[in-house]
């Protein structure tokens, strides 16, 4: 080896903490041109259904003023942070930062009606990864479940709204700011309101038992799960994704593409993602080849050349240039969030004491909270058990009852306490005090999601005797904060009864358009 | 009565039929689990293991034995496996051997939910040993109960495969899915046995696979009448011709399967009506049967000792 191991030596700089105007920063020089990053701890997990997408708009209206320049900058918002960041010359990065400031300070809300609609546009455009499904059937429609939905907010949010998210997320108590240089820039000003630190959300949950599988999806293999954050688990995505490559792709050419990522989900717990596609004709080897690969890392040996080219993959990140400065992001983004930060040398001390058994330990992690979509049929012979398809949930009023017109056996009940659908196979409920969003279409339509991620369509063309004072019910008893105000839909997009002699072949797939765990 | 004349019923004891077994079904009874696995060690090829397994599958009191053999000993691989086997067997007769139509809901759920169960516990031993025949074989099994897709039942097979190319079970197992009654094909289940005989080396069992491909053929044309699929001179020669490159190939090992093989044979060339062809293999046979083919003709032991008097008499 051609450098020290253990990291002690003048190659890694410190990364130096200051302030500027209030806000926690971290420096640390690196060659090239100078990159800085400006973090809020605010994202989609801290909406709500009915305001999802707020986040995203004080972003996109923070960075309009910029408008087109050489500057490479961007802004993203995640789950649980919100970054703007740039990459230019000192000046230009100074610029920038000031001007997000500036914006957040003064948002530029004449613009909101347009980048509502151009984040609908881009929405529409965006396509959906795999296993995007999963924060729904883990979480429901709150908080880590948010990032399975669209955004509802870009339908109805007003200007005092966005204004008021801006002004208690983007403060610079919740904000930290890094930059590649080792003394602050001249020239920046980035005053902020003051605010507090906002805590991550605690997480909700939608799946009593583990490991569960639902079905669905496009063809290929989908599994998260909830393990501990440590150096163990990290490296242990990288050993799954390497045995998925091999077993699936490798070896029985079921699959292209095969992956496995780790990331941290608050600063206790991480989600472990794995991903396997599928030819159509592999489909249900490429389930048997998954449930095996976790198997055996669960169960059977994980070599240890397996462990060592992983470690060694992990290890590489070090033999970068400006190590430091490729670090400062993520030391950022655990300073934001109030986790700690391990040096160099402790996490390659880490890296070094992993053991098979500790990587056997989260694997059992990992397969005792697993979440799994497959295509087709289910998982229940692997042991995964089916997440729930029907409330558990019963209203306690009684209410009126509107029979499918399409099929005889499915019931609506609109009660004051809550609405619900009975078909001979189950029931769904979603009680007023505890829906998510209740979108309102001004031809009658009423689509109700609960915080437990259950979709109940109310529609009066569909239904019996659902008439205007029987929605009205559902309109008064909704609180307001989940109210979502449509736009008239599109003639054709206001379902109809479809004929008898139709329905019977139709039945299943119209009742899951009219009711399920999907996204709204 | 003359030495060489023939004795007057079949047996279809393998215990009896191979000594050696009656040792492992003595260990059994007498609740003996350290006999049990010395036996399975003792015997050193995987295709022998799978008869021998077969006899513990069959024994009803196996289950709290094998089950009391998990419990003591729950990494023992071969407890596992054994104890799955059982479940796949328990959950088979409730399932009955009546095509889907003729199995109730009731049944066909208490029967995956023995198939889950020995499932369960054969994805660990899978996991723990990925060489371990027996369990894989036994999840070609559980795979195609469970209706797990083609493409799963065939890459339980490669795995198995990797480390057990000529698995005789294992093939009989795999070339069960292929066939239309699972769901397959006449073109895959034959491309799948001339394979399993173009990769095996002379005098291995593979060749009985072309007499079973023939006879499930042949059972599925007969579902009314007695079809006259095995009559044809081809399929005869083609028989024949498997035959003289397994059974009757000088490499060839007898071990635990040679009754079976013979049978499959002698039954196959039988329910054809070529009986000649068929002495050979009774005679070497004597009174050796296994319940297939002939169970599926009437009563296993008129029909094995019916077709061996017509066979010996022409041949």
């Amino acid at each position: 080896m051609s450098r020290t191991t253990q990291g002690l030596g003048p190659t890694t700089p410190p990364i130096r903490r200051t302030e500027v105007d209030g806000i926690r920063t971290v420096l640390t020089a690196a060659s090239g041109p100078v990159t800085a990053g400006l973090l809020f701890r605010v994202g989609v997990a801290d909406e709500t259904l009915a305001t999802t997408g707020i986040t995203h708009l004080v972003e996109h209206l923070a960075l309009h003023r910029h408008g087109l320049s050489d500057l490479h900058y961007n802004g993203a918002t995640g789950v649980t942070y919100t970054l703007f960041h740039a990459t230019g010359t000192p000046e230009e990065v100074v610029t920038y930062l000031n001007g997000v400031c500036a914006a957040l300070r003064d948002l530029p809300l004449e613009r909101l009606e347009t980048e509502r609609e151009i984040l609908r546009t881009e929405a529409a455009g965006r396509s959906r990864r795999p296993g995007h499904q999963l924060p729904l059937w883990r979480y429901g429609a709150q908080g880590y479940g948010l990032s399975s939905y669209g955004e509802h907010g870009t339908w109805h949010l007003t200007a005092d709204a966005v204004r008021d998210w801006a002004y208690t997320r983007f403060t610079r108590d919740n904000a930290v700011l890094w930059i590649t240089t080792d003394t602050v820039p001249q020239g920046l000003d980035l005053t902020l309101p003051a605010g507090v630190p906002r805590p991550l959300p605690a997480p909700t949950s939608a799946l009593p038992v583990t490991p569960a599988y639902i079905t669905g999806g496009g063809g290929g293999v989908v599994m998260d799960g909830i393990v501990r954050r440590s150096t163990a688990a990290s490296l242990f995505a990288e050993v799954l994704r390497r045995a998925l490559f091999t077993d699936l792709r490798q070896k029985g050419g079921y699959s292209y593409t095969a992956d496995a990522d780790y990331s941290p989900r608050d600063n206790e717990f991480a989600t472990v993602t794995a991903f396997a596609d599928a030819l159509p004709s592999k489909q249900d080897a490429v389930v048997g080849g998954f449930v095996d690969v976790l198997a055996r890392l669960r169960a059977g040996s994980i070599g240890q050349a397996e462990l060592e080219s992983a470690r060694a993959k992990v290890l590489k990140q070090y033999d970068t240039p400006d190590v430091t400065a490729a670090q400062l992001p993520s030391h950022a983004l655990n300073l934001l969030t109030g986790h700690s930060n391990l040096t160099e040398h402790e996490h390659r001390a880490e890296l070094a004491g992993v053991t098979p058994d500790d990587l056997r330990e989260v694997a059992r992690e990992l397969h005792s909270t697993a979440l799994l979509q497959v295509p087709g049929r289910g998982a229940d012979w692997a042991g995964f058990t089916a997440a729930p398809q029907w409330s558990t949930d019963t209203p306690t009023a009684p209410g009126t009852r509107h029979p499918s017109l399409e099929d005889g056996s499915t019931l609506l009940t609109v009660a004051p306490d809550a609405v619900s659908l009975t078909t001979p196979a189950g029931q769904v409920v979603i009680r007023y005090d505890a829906c998510a969003a209740l979108l309102v279409h001004p031809d009658g339509g009423r689509h109700l999601t609960g915080l437990d991620g259950f979709l109940i369509r109310v529609e009066p063309t569909l239904y019996k005797g659902l008439t205007p004072d029987r929605t009205a019910v559902i309109d008064a008893a909704v609180p307001a904060a989940a109210v979502v105000r449509m736009p008239p839909r599109d003639p054709d997009g206001i379902p109809r009864p479809e004929r008898r002699s139709r329905v019977r072949r139709t039945a299943a797939s119209r009742l899951g358009a009219l009711f399920g765990r999907r996204r709204g | 009565m003359s030495r060489t004349a023939p004795p007057i019923r079949a047996e279809f004891d393998p215990c009896v039929t191979i000594p050696s077994l009656a040792d492992l079904r003595g260990a059994l009874r007498d609740d003996d689990w350290g006999t049990v696995e010395a036996y399975f060690e003792f015997i050193g090829h995987e295709d022998d293991r799978a008869v021998a397994a077969g006899v513990v599958d069959r024994l009803s009191t196996s289950q709290r034995f094998l089950e009391r053999a998990v419990a003591t000993q729950p990494r023992s691989a071969l407890a596992r496996t054994l104890l799955a086997r059982r479940y796949i067997v328990i959950g088979w007769d409730i399932r009955s051997a009546y095509t889907a139509e003729h199995v109730s809901r009731e049944q066909f759920q208490q029967f995956h939910g023995w198939l889950r169960r020995a499932e369960q516990l054969l994805i660990d031993v899978c996991a723990e040993h990925p060489a371990y025949a027996m369990a894989w074989a036994a999840r070609l099994t559980t795979a195609r109960g469970l209706q797990l897709g083609l493409s799963e039942v065939r890459r339980r097979y490669e795995r198995l495969a990797e480390h057990h190319p000529h698995h005789i079970s294992a093939q009989s197992s795999l070339l069960q899915r292929l066939c239309p009654k699972w769901g397959g094909s006449w073109e895959e289940a034959h491309a799948f046995v001339r394979t399993c005989l173009e990769s095996a080396p002379p005098g291995s069992h593979a060749g009985r696979l072309v007499a079973e491909v023939h006879l499930e053929r042949w059972l599925d044309d007969s579902d009314i009448n007695p079809s006259d699929y095995l009559r044809s001179a081809e399929v005869r020669d083609e028989i024949l011709a498997a035959a003289a490159r397994s059974v009757q190939h000088p490499d060839y090992r007898p071990g635990f399967d040679w009754i079976g093989d013979h049978n499959t044979f002698a039954g196959a060339l039988c329910l054809g009506g070529h009986h000649r062809e068929a002495a050979p293999f009774f005679r070497t046979l004597g009174n050796k049967a296994t319940e297939s083919p002939w169970h599926h003709v009437g009563d296993k032991e008129v029909q094995f000792l019916k077709h061996r008097r017509t066979a010996l008499a022409k041949g």
